[in-house]
């Protein structure tokens, strides 16, 4: 090893502390981009492989009933590459252990195995045999939440009957890798799963022999960009058999939840890193600049003795390099096992095959390179400055740039306030812009990217209390298999337990306005409906108006609609007149994209009389009366769906909230690694700058404490400053964040409170105290006697 | 100014300045340290530049080691201009010709003394064994020692071994005897005469101590950035008999 290396290395271990903050910020940035770029990945390429292994279909069309030959002719179409028909139903799952009543879709499945489109993937057990026909193969995360297993029986309600059935195994599938009940946005293992039946049993239990209700269908290549003429033409077929409605995949429940999500990751992949990266680069830059100053002396001297400008500088940049580099292992392993970590949560409700975290050299590659690019730029940058002069220059102490008085003495009001201790703190900071705005800017981003996380943190609460104690009230949602009248609403009413019942009619449509469109549905409800409350922003109820729509504020904007405005409406099911219908007012939701109306009105454009599809009920919470109306709500043959709030809730927690909570979790981590290193750095920095004057100082018969305390004030007023700057440019990063969760089934609100900003002031002040302590401690530790000696 | 020079051996000149000139700038503040200087060196001399505090004679060195440009005149080194070197060229002169002993010894604190010598080596392909070198200072139970546990006079004296440990032909000695006590810096200027005739080393110290000069092959004066006087000294005293 040559002396100049053995020389890095101790200068790195005299260093530690200064270099430790450095490192702790680029170890940070760089698990940020590995962990999020891992699992991005993770899931990009698990649902790849899943979708082409189990040719993932590419539309889906209910209709009434269509003989399978017409299905068989669809292959012949231009853009088609292959079709299945199948048979589909919801229906009532009957467990003797389970008490509430459970939702589920019955699927066929040729009875011989064979290559089909969205092809499931056995979890336990066998494929039908030619033993029974009454075999069923259950979703296997359904199966799991309730014990079943091969060979154990279950009674499903088929077409009004109650029939038993033997599971022979369990299995995944492509179309449910987000496995959720129509309507619900969470999935609920415990109430919904999918059982797929031989194809002849099907058939014979729906009667629909030699036909089928679903068609399934996977478009060529070239069809996939412009799949629209396509299922044009497929539902033009298909027209004369009653289509009911036809999914895109891009409007598939499982693969809009799954790309969202995976698009969101790719985002934040990039724009995370950079950010702490770039704060890196910057508190680097001043370290060095700080460092390189110290040892003028020792530049000059190499330099007499002969070392190149180019020896030297490789020589700081293998400072910045090493630096980068152990920033940037940390980094790795630390990615590395986050990444296990979120692929195992996403994993506990996206349901792959073969979902695992990889190793990507060309991620970890990258992880590498931004860590060593940002120190070593940094370094050199910093340490160019001393490279460049003489060696006599060098090993000249450097004489001061500035002398005169700055800015803030004109203010002769507060200048003669200050005492000596505050006079020389704004001078130091004001005479060395670079360190001062340096520090100041790592500590905006450092509060920035705290407050983020707060609001995002308050957000995430924000949206369930407003979903669930503001807009939905009731406690129990009622589908019902169809239309029916308001003696439906009457007999759920007078059931066991319900407190109050209300009801809906759900219409689902196509919305358009103008070149725009796009699928939903209006809930139709009473004008003085007390269990659906839409809301505006500030919380306010929304009145549900006579005539015209209340629109979520997500669906105006996708339609580009305002009140005022009329859209045309065509509902999916029955008759699919043109409606044209008058936006009246728009409401605020995170969830979804509602559109209300009164149901009288709704019942008036679709030309029904008043017709309800489901009920909100309000019910005692006592267990003895929820077992009641449960044991009664399985006895209902009109029933399609139950939805519990509180299971809804939970769901909801178990998923979407734990998911952000590690983000926001991290991101607070992060954030106040930032922080508090920035505020560290700085004042390390400020002390080595100073290193005579305080010996100075101490010699003249200042206390440790007092010249301490003029490091306090200079990190107290860099702090007080990036914290003010901070706070609301954490506001703007949380509607950046924010903006990039914008989708149609989630939105994250931007929710500010005084203690938000009170939480960060604190926080920035316990760091300020912690980082100072470090530095207090090296005052302690001086050795200002041999400095003074030094300098004479 | 015009200076009588006496030169001490008839040869040619290893380094040559003509009218060198040189201006700082502190601050916001233009300052001319040096002004018109001419004089020679000639090998295997002992040189002493002596002057107050401010006559400019670090500078003189500085500019004469291409550790700093002159801001006008010439100087050239065996026959090469290197007042129109580049930083390159300069590099590689102090790299073979030029080895610098310090006041402050500038020695690099986290490096033992072998290792502070062995800096130097490690850039020279004519350079002399480390641990010899340290021997002919007397640190030879030393070596090992950071600078930290060295007193003064031993941590010049391990400035010295890496001076010459390059095996240069100039050896740059500025004020070295400046932060050690009296009987110290006698032992240094000792060791710095015994290489001259021991190993023909040419060496130029500066010093604002004229009893130190009165060791000197050849004394050249300067005050307020100007050549004095040049004098040879027909019969330099040994270090041991001077007192300061």
């Amino acid at each position: 090893m040559s002396s100049l290396d053995r020389k890095l290395l101790r200068d790195l271990k005299v260093a530690r502390y200064l270099i430790a903050g450095v490192v702790s910020i680029i170890a940070v940035g760089v698990m940020c981009f590995i962990y999020m770029s891992a699992t991005h990945r993770n899931l990009d390429s698990a649902m790849r492989r899943y979708y082409t292994r189990s040719r993932m279909a590419d539309f889906w069309v209910d209709l009434k009933k269509a003989p399978a030959s017409e299905v068989d002719a669809l292959a012949e179409l231009n853009g088609i590459l292959e079709v299945n028909a199948r048979v589909q139903s919801y229906v009532a799952v009957d467990l003797d252990d389970e008490p509430a009543p459970i939702n589920g879709l019955v699927l066929s499945l040729p009875d011989e195995r064979k290559p089909i489109i969205n092809d499931m993937v056995l979890k336990r057990g066998t494929y039908f045999t030619e033993r029974r026909q009454d075999e069923v193969i259950v979703s296997d995360v359904f199966a799991r939440h309730h014990g079943i297993g091969p060979g154990d029986k279950l009674h499903l309600i088929l077409n009004g009957r109650r029939q038993e059935l033997i599971v022979v195994g369990t299995s995944i599938s492509c179309e449910f890798v987000y496995l959720v009940n129509p309507g619900s946005i969470t999935p609920d293992p415990q109430h919904f799963g999918v059982f797929y039946l031989k194809k002849s049993f099907a058939e014979h239990a729906f009667d629909l022999s030699g036909a089928a209700n679903q068609v399934l269908g996977r478009l060529t290549p070239e069809a996939r960009g412009r799949p629209d003429a396509v299922i044009r033409r497929v539902e033009s077929v298909l027209a004369p058999y009653g289509v009911l409605t036809t999914t895109l995949l891009r409007d598939h429940a499982s693969n809009r939840f799954l790309s969202d999500e995976i698009r969101g990751l790719g985002v934040f992949a990039t724009m995370m890193p950079l950010i702490f990266m770039g704060v890196a680069a910057l508190v680097l830059n001043v370290s060095m600049v700080r460092l390189v100053e110290q040892q003028r002396t020792v530049i000059g001297t190499l330099k007499a003795l002969g070392y190149s400008d180019h020896s030297l500088l490789s020589h700081f940049a293998k400072f910045g390099a090493l630096t980068g580099l152990v920033g940037a292992l940390i980094g790795m392993v630390l990615g590395y096992f986050m990444a296990e970590l979120v692929t195992w949560n996403y994993g506990r409700f996206f349901e792959f095959p073969d979902l695992y975290n990889r190793l990507y050299p060309d991620t970890y590659a990258g992880g590498l390179a931004i860590g060593l690019t940002g120190s070593v730029v940094g370094s050199v940058l910093g340490a160019r400055a001393v490279l460049e002069l003489s060696p006599a220059q060098a090993m000249r102490p450097k004489s001061p740039a500035r002398g005169g008085p700055v800015c803030i003495e004109r203010a002769t009001w507060l200048w003669r306030r200050l005492n000596f201790a505050w006079r020389l703190v704004m001078r130091t900071a004001l005479r060395d812009r670079l360190r001062t705005a340096a520090g100041i800017l790592a500590t905006t981003t450092g509060a920035g990217l705290l407050v983020c996380s707060f609001i995002l943190d308050e957000g995430l609460h924000h949206l369930i209390n407003f979903q669930f104690e503001k807009i939905t009230l009731s406690d129990v949602h009622l589908g019902f298999n169809d239309e029916r009248g308001l003696a439906m609403l009457f007999e759920v009413a007078r059931l066991p337990g319900v407190d109050r019942a209300e009801p809906v009619m759900n219409l689902a449509c196509t919305f358009m306005h103008g070149p725009r469109q796009h699928r939903g549905s209006i809930t139709g409800i009473e004008s003085d409906a007390m269990l659906i409350v839409p809301r505006d922003r500030k919380g306010r109820s929304i009145p549900i108006p006579t005539v015209g729509l209340v629109m979520s504020r997500k669906m105006a904007e996708l339609l580009d609609a305002e009140p005022g405005d009329t859209v045309t409406v065509v509902p999916i099911k029955g008759r699919r007149d043109e409606l044209r219908v008058r936006v009246a007012s728009l409401t605020e939701s995170y969830i979804g994209t509602s559109v209300y109306a009164d149901i009288r009105y709704l019942g008036f454009v679709i030309g029904e009389t008043l017709a309800i599809n489901g009920a909100q009920l309000k019910v005692d919470p006592r267990p003895t009366a929820r077992n009641l109306l449960n044991r009664e709500l399985k006895r209902l043959p009109a029933l399609r769906s139950v939805s519990v709030r509180t299971d809804v809730i939970k769901n909801l927690n178990d998923t979407f909230v734990v998911t952000q909570e590690i983000f926001v979790s991290l991101l607070q981590f992060f954030a106040g690694i930032v922080f508090f290193c920035s505020l560290l750095t700085t004042s390390l920095v400020g002390l080595s700058q100073r290193e005579r004057e305080v010996a100075n100082l101490l010699a003249m018969g200042f206390g440790k404490w007092q010249v301490g305390s003029l490091f306090l004030r200079e990190s107290v007023l860099i702090n007080s400053i990036g914290t003010a700057t901070g706070l609301p440019l954490g506001y703007f990063i949380s509607t950046l964040v924010a903006a990039q969760y914008d989708t149609e089934l989630f939105r994250f609100p931007v929710v500010t409170s005084p203690g938000i900003f009170l939480k960060c002031i604190i926080m920035s002040l316990v760091f300020a105290a912690t980082a100072h302590a470090v530095v207090q401690r090296n005052v302690n530790h001086l050795d200002w006697l041999g400095i003074i000696r030094a300098s004479d | 100014m015009s200076v009588k020079t006496i030169p001490a051996v008839e040869s040619m000149p290893l380094l040559k300045l003509e009218s060198i000139g040189k201006t700082y700038r502190m601050g916001e503040v233009d300052i001319e340290i040096l002004r018109g200087v001419s004089l020679e060196v000639f090998a295997g001399e002992f040189l002493v530049i002596v002057g107050p505090s401010g006559s400019g004679k670090t500078t003189l060195m500085n500019i004469m080691g291409g550790l700093d440009r002159a801001s006008s005149g010439r100087i050239w080194f065996e026959g090469q201009d290197l007042s129109r070197a580049s930083p390159k060229e300069l590099t590689r002169y102090r790299r073979r010709a030029a080895g610098f002993v310090f006041q402050a010894y500038n020695l690099i604190p986290n490096l033992t003394a072998r290792e502070n010598v062995a800096v130097a080596v490690e850039l020279s392909r004519t350079s002399l064994d480390i641990e010899e070198v340290l021997r002919l200072v007397g640190l030879a139970d030393r070596m090992d020692h950071f600078p930290a546990q060295l007193s003064g006079g031993e941590q010049q004296r391990v400035a010295i071994a890496r001076a010459l440990a390059k095996n240069p032909q100039l050896l740059f000695c500025d004020e070295p005897t400046g932060a050690l006590d009296f009987e110290t810096g006698k032992k240094v200027l000792r060791l710095l005469i015994d290489l001259k005739s021991g190993l023909g080393k040419t060496i130029l110290l500066i010093t604002h101590n004229a009893d130190i000069a009165n060791t000197a092959d050849r004394v050249i004066k300067i005050r307020s950035g100007e050549v004095t006087s040049v004098t040879s000294l027909a019969d330099p005293k040994p270090p041991e008999e001077i007192a300061w």
